[in-house]
């Protein structure tokens, strides 16, 4: 079974930008990971201050194995997620 | 809508962030005029229809988190004007706290019912046959509602089998408990004052962004600046707000480095409320008065009091946990400033108010907070676990969910008093609020301990917090653990 590891800024201006909404959209795909047929194993690590906040309006951030995706939403992680999955 | 981050959640909260920075890095204002700019940049609108009218928005938005009233539309006036005015070191704003920001309103159409495409113009149309007045035709085939005519009843939503019929009112409206929304000439949101109890719903309800409170983040850093002894009196419902490396260990650096003293935990306060309530409880009910009901949240205190004129002296006359903590501060050193720091619009209120005023001299929620650490750049992260919390026990902790409040008092009553048998009914939300209190107010709540909570959720739900419910819940829940003590009555601290 494929392991995704997602870090998911918990740094401050990420955490205001929404990024524990981010977490529970990722822990809401887990929850729909049959209708989807995903067969993954996603690991969620809340992590500190990856950086890019530093540039203006760059939060939130996160990074799915080696991939960093700024200014990101639930929508854009899931569906990054998803396509990780399936290729 | 509320628990859910949008980009109304967004532009709220960089222009907390952006106010704090103005104030911290500046002694002299004019650069506010350039703020629009750096949060909606560029030509080309993102929101809106006009990059124009969110940057006027923006604007207004700025003026209410310095606790400026709105501009009029109608006539010019800069965004900075009364800035240097409002940089003062103390209480600053005036009533109205929530404002709707007219030409943000997207003027909604109110509570209405209306047939979708999903109507079929079935042949039975049993719409037609339950409505009471004839409000519904056959228009092309398919079902018309004549809005004249409809008394907005439901019935024919409830008749139709393929579920055509909606149920549309706005989101401001339905979210207030009061029902203090009404419309002006235009037909957009406007707050009838004498109602409202500002508890905040229809704020982080509104789709469009219209609504906003003022705030005193502005203010605070004024008086952090001049060198005030300030003190932080931080709601139970902190716990997971500011995200999972806030740990409560660090909460105390991470003050320090916005210029504060010193924080207190504000369940302290919660813990002498629950056990003089508990003492109240078991003397006066039911033989000196026929129920009692909490005081905590000041939404529904009002609302209470308000709904039963004649019962008044039923709603807790012990302070809420806000006093009681500052007090405790105040004793403590007498010079210093307390900010409550919580979920809570209303707080906002509760803090105007005479008898009150001279203990709390700040209000902000967990959201403009979060913007003063994002203005000073603290990363929790990078801090140490120094300082653990250790004022309150698990019952007051338990006072930010709802529920919270009535289970600690019943656990003190116990402790205290093993054979007291305690009833206890609770409502979250002002509506469920307002019917229990008819329940009471008809005689069918006699012996009982009434708790009532004006957001639903409980505090975890108030309009100036980050998280969603169930992370928040959770969260509490681990800040109540880590208690040295379960029961209010065991925490040592509370005869201070
Ligand atoms: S807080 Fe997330 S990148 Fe800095």
């Amino acid at each position: 079974m494929k392991k995704l590891r997602i870090e998911v800024c918990s740094g401050s201006e990420c955490v205001m930008m929404g990024s524990m909404d981010i977490i529970e959209a990722i822990e809401g795909l887990k929850q729909v990971k049959q209708q989807l047929k995903l067969r993954a194993q996603i690991e969620i690590v809340p992590c500190k201050c990856l950086g890019p906040c530093k540039n203006e309006n760059l939060a939130p951030v996160v990074r799915i194995n080696d991939e960093l995706i700024t200014q990101a939403t639930g929508d854009i992680v899931m569906s990054k997620i998803i396509a990780a999955i399936k290729d | 809508m509320q628990g859910i981050y949008t980009s109304v959640t967004k532009i709220r909260r960089q222009v907390f962030a952006a106010v704090a920075k103005l104030a911290y890095e500046h002694d002299e204002y004019s650069s506010i005029e350039e703020i629009p700019y750096q949060i909606i940049p560029g030509e080309v609108a993102t929101y809106r229809n006009s990059v124009f009218v969110e940057r006027a928005i923006i604007g207004e938005r700025l003026r209410l988190a310095m606790g400026l009233p709105l501009r009029r539309a109608d006539e010019h006036s800069a965004l900075s004007k009364g800035v240097e005015e409002a940089a003062v070191p103390k209480k600053f704003f005036s009533a109205p706290l929530v404002n709707v920001i007219s030409f943000a309103c997207n003027a909604c159409p109110t509570n209405s019912y209306e047939v979708s495409n999903n109507c079929r113009g079935c042949l039975a149309h049993p719409c037609t046959s339950v409505c009471p007045v004839k409000a519904i035709s056959i228009v092309n085939g398919k079902s018309h509602i004549d809005k004249e005519k409809c008394v907005r009843c439901g019935r024919c939503q409830q008749a139709c089998p393929y579920d055509a019929i909606v149920h549309y009112d706005r989101p401001c409206a339905a979210a207030c408990g009061m029902d203090a929304i009404g419309s002006d000439e235009l037909g957009r949101a406007k707050i009838d004052q004498e109602k409202c109890v500002s508890c905040g719903q229809c704020i982080v309800n509104c789709p469009f962004g219209a609504i906003a409170d003022k705030s005193e983040i502005f203010q605070i850093i004024q008086s952090i600046k001049q060198g005030d002894k300030v003190c932080a009196a931080i709601a139970p419902s902190f716990a997971g707000q500011l995200g999972p490396l806030a740990t409560t260990e660090k909460l105390h650096e991470a003050f320090k480095i916005l210029g504060f003293d010193d924080v207190v935990e504000v369940a302290l306060g919660a813990d002498k409320g629950a056990v003089a309530e508990a003492h109240h409880y078991a003397h006066a009910v039911p033989d000196k008065q026929p129920f009692l009901a909490t005081s905590c949240c000041p939404s529904w205190s009002v609302l209470a009091k308000r709904t039963l004129p004649d019962l008044v002296e039923c709603v807790s006359e012990s302070d809420t946990p806000m006093i009681e903590t500052a007090k405790v501060i105040k004793k403590r050193n007498p010079n210093t400033k307390v900010v409550f720091v919580g979920p809570c619009v209303a707080k906002k209120l509760e803090a105007t108010r005479k008898l009150t005023a001279g203990y709390i001299d700040f209000v902000i929620t967990f959201e403009e907070l979060m913007g003063m650490f994002v203005a000073k750049g603290v990363e929790f992260g990078d801090l140490n676990e120094e300082q653990p919390l250790d004022d309150a026990s698990s019952d007051g902790r338990g006072y930010a969910v709802a529920g919270g409040v009535a289970d600690a008092i019943v656990n003190n009553v116990k402790a205290f008093y093993p054979d007291k048998e305690v009833l206890v009914d609770r409502a979250e939300g002002l509506k469920d609020c307002k019917k229990m209190l008819m329940l009471a107010k008809a005689g069918k709540r006699n012996g009982y301990l009434l708790e009532g909570m004006a957001c639903p959720g409980g505090c975890i739900g108030g309009a100036g917090t980050l998280m969603p419910l169930n992370k928040a819940a959770a969260a509490v829940k681990q800040y109540q653990k880590s208690s040295p003590y379960n029961l209010a009555k065991d925490n040592p601290n509370i005869d201070e």
